[in-house]
């Protein structure tokens, strides 16, 4: 292993990292670079940091830890440390090495880092074994409540309701609301899976369109039909598309 | 099931003794100035049928009781009916006159009265059996729609005490988890703080736990606990927020829902202070106002972070708790505008 190892910690309660501080202080191979109290922060600091390990607690203010790791370029081996257990599913997949519920020993804690090291010797890293499981067994979605993205230097928080239609665009999504645009590195099967179904529809292989966005369908060609919003912007609509609208509003 | 109501209350047996009485002298005197009957006669037939008719009478109880209105169709209780009230009359005719006629001296005189009144005594006996019959119907619609309106009474009750019970705050598994972990980090950097800490959370937790079976505590009692609970979260987030009181003194005494306040706080530094960057303060107010305490807290939040739609749990259960205890609607009222959530709280004042 070369050098030492980089962590940051991510805790909105400063406890909570320092004790994650004294564990790590039986361990000289580790150094904690950075601290954050906030998502907005770690992002910026992970980013130009690029710390090797990130501690990462959930319910953090503005945008939880979830949320934040879909913003980081790289991300980076990942520990979560919560006092909340029904995010374990969705821990293992956004592929965390581990998940430590608080209040934690320092024994587990060892425990995880060793996960944690085996992990960093071993890049690049293949698909974790228990995600993919985890992916199939996944009966339970667990809809979005919101989407966020980042433009720039800024972090925006859209809220579903606010969302017309989203577009693909090659690796990325565009995500269209009354006032903006945003790009997301997201696919658009991603989107189709963790939108409720009952708001979203994926009405076309390019295309999601709100459902309350919809005044009317209207035919093309033969055969063919495209959809109308409220102020008469026109989305395509594939035959399948069609047929999911038709079983809708039936 | 049901007994005789006529035998199982001494009150309701003399009663119908009475009636007896009355109808008896009453056919005797018929018999007297209508029938032109020798005394002796008229007191031995009066004295007899009726006595047999009342005694009959209590027997019809059984008859009433077995063909019940729910089990079987009218007209089959109508038939069933009509024969046992031919039998029942038959047999009371036959046994009246025989012991009649035994113990009267003049058989021949009586027979003949007898004979002429056959068909008209027939009648009345057919209607005294169905009048009794009748009355016992009566009483065991009664009985059963007590009872019905009785087990519908107590079924609400419980209903209504499992909702209160489902409504009842209960201490959120995340805050316990949290604050055990800043005690563990606590026991290397601070213990003396952990150990303060360790003691606001057990009084915290046998005021809530001990105190759970208690419908209603004192404001004051309610607001210390209130008070650890701040503590506590004062520890994990320390400046993250303030607290401010304004107590009015004559509220100090009054009883309020248990753990009202609880779900009212939680929501706030739940969506309030987990959720803002910026410092929160949290203003309880309470005050009298004619015949309601009145009890709100108001906080700032951050407006752009505003979260997830899932708020209000907390909120909705005190407003269907106080609806459930006190039978009013509005007691109640959240108050959202820039930047500052406020919410009142009405509770009726007992009288």
């Amino acid at each position: 292993m070369k050098n030492k190892i980089t962590a940051a910690i991510i805790d909105d309660e400063s406890l909570a990292r320092q004790l994650i501080k004294k564990y790590l202080s039986y361990h000289t191979n580790i150094e904690v670079i950075s601290e954050c109290s906030n998502g907005f922060d770690a992002i910026k600091n992970i980013n130009e940091e690029k710390p090797d390990l990130i501690f990462l607690d959930i319910q953090m203010p503005k945008i939880n830890g979830f949320e934040m790791l879909e913003l980081l370029e790289n991300p980076p081996v990942i520990i979560f440390t919560t006092a909340y257990d029904q995010y374990a599913l969705k821990a293992f997949e956004v592929n965390a090495v581990d998940y430590l519920l608080k209040p934690f020993s320092q024994e587990r804690f060892d425990e995880a880092l060793t996960k944690a090291f085996r992990y960093l010797e071993n890049k690049p890293l293949q698909e974790n074994k228990l995600s993919a499981l985890v992916k199939l067994n996944d009966q339970r979605k667990d809809f979005l409540e919101r989407i966020v993205v980042k433009d720039g230097q800024n972090i925006s928080i859209i809220h579903l309701e606010k969302i017309r239609w989203i577009e693909a665009q090659d690796d990325y999504v565009m995500i269209h609301t009354h006032q903006k645009k945003y790009l997301k590195q997201k696919t658009m099967k991603y989107f189709e899976e963790h939108l409720n179904p009952k708001d979203f529809i994926r009405i076309h292989r390019s295309f999601i369109a709100a459902v309350k966005e919809v005044k009317k369908i209207e035919p093309v060609e033969k055969e063919s039909y495209q959809i109308v919003l409220e102020d008469k912007i026109t989305l395509p609509l594939s035959r399948t598309g069609y047929s999911k609208l038709k079983d809708f509003f039936k | 099931m049901l007994s005789n109501p006529i035998l199982k209350d001494i009150r309701n047996f003399f009663s119908y003794i009475f009636v007896w009485l009355i109808i008896t002298a009453a056919y005797i005197l018929i018999l007297i100035y209508g029938e032109k009957i020798s005394l002796e006669i008229a007191f031995a037939d009066g004295l007899i049928f009726n006595i047999l008719l009342a005694g009959f009478g209590l027997s019809y109880w059984y008859s009433a009781k077995y063909i019940s209105f729910e089990s079987s169709s009218m007209l089959k209780i109508l038939i069933s009916h009509m024969i046992g009230g031919v039998i029942s009359v038959s047999l009371w005719l036959a046994l009246g006159f025989f012991i009649t006629n035994f113990l009267t001296s003049s058989t021949e005189e009586y027979s003949t009265f007898f004979i002429n009144n056959f068909g008209w005594r027939f009648l009345v006996g057919l209607l005294f059996y169905f009048l009794i019959i009748a009355f016992y119907y009566l009483i065991i619609y009664y009985t059963n729609f007590q009872d019905k309106s009785l087990r519908e009474n107590e079924l609400k009750n419980l209903v209504t005490q499992a909702e209160l019970k489902n409504l009842k705050f209960q201490i959120n598994p995340h805050f316990i988890f949290n604050s055990l972990n800043s005690m563990s980090a606590l026991t290397t950097i601070d213990p003396a703080k952990a150990r303060s800490m360790i003691l606001k959370l057990a009084e915290f937790l046998r005021y809530t736990l001990v105190n759970n079976d208690r419908q209603k505590n004192k404001l004051s009692e309610e607001l210390n606990n209130i008070k650890l609970y701040l503590e506590i979260e004062k520890i994990r987030f320390e400046d993250k927020f303030d607290f401010n009181e304004e107590v009015a003194p004559e509220s100090r005494d009054m009883l309020v829902p248990n753990m009202i306040l609880q779900p009212l706080f939680e929501n706030a530094i739940k969506h309030a202070v987990y959720e803002s960057l910026e410092k929160v303060t949290l203003k309880f107010k309470s005050l009298v106002q004619n015949d309601f305490l009145n009890i709100s807290l108001e906080n700032n939040f951050d407006s752009t972070s505003e979260n997830k739609s899932g708020s209000g749990i907390g909120l909705k259960n005190i407003s269907e708790r106080l609806k459930l205890i006190y039978g009013l609607n509005n007691l109640i009222n959240v108050e959202k505008t820039e930047g500052i959530f406020k919410v009142n709280l009405y509770i009726p004042l007992s009288k």
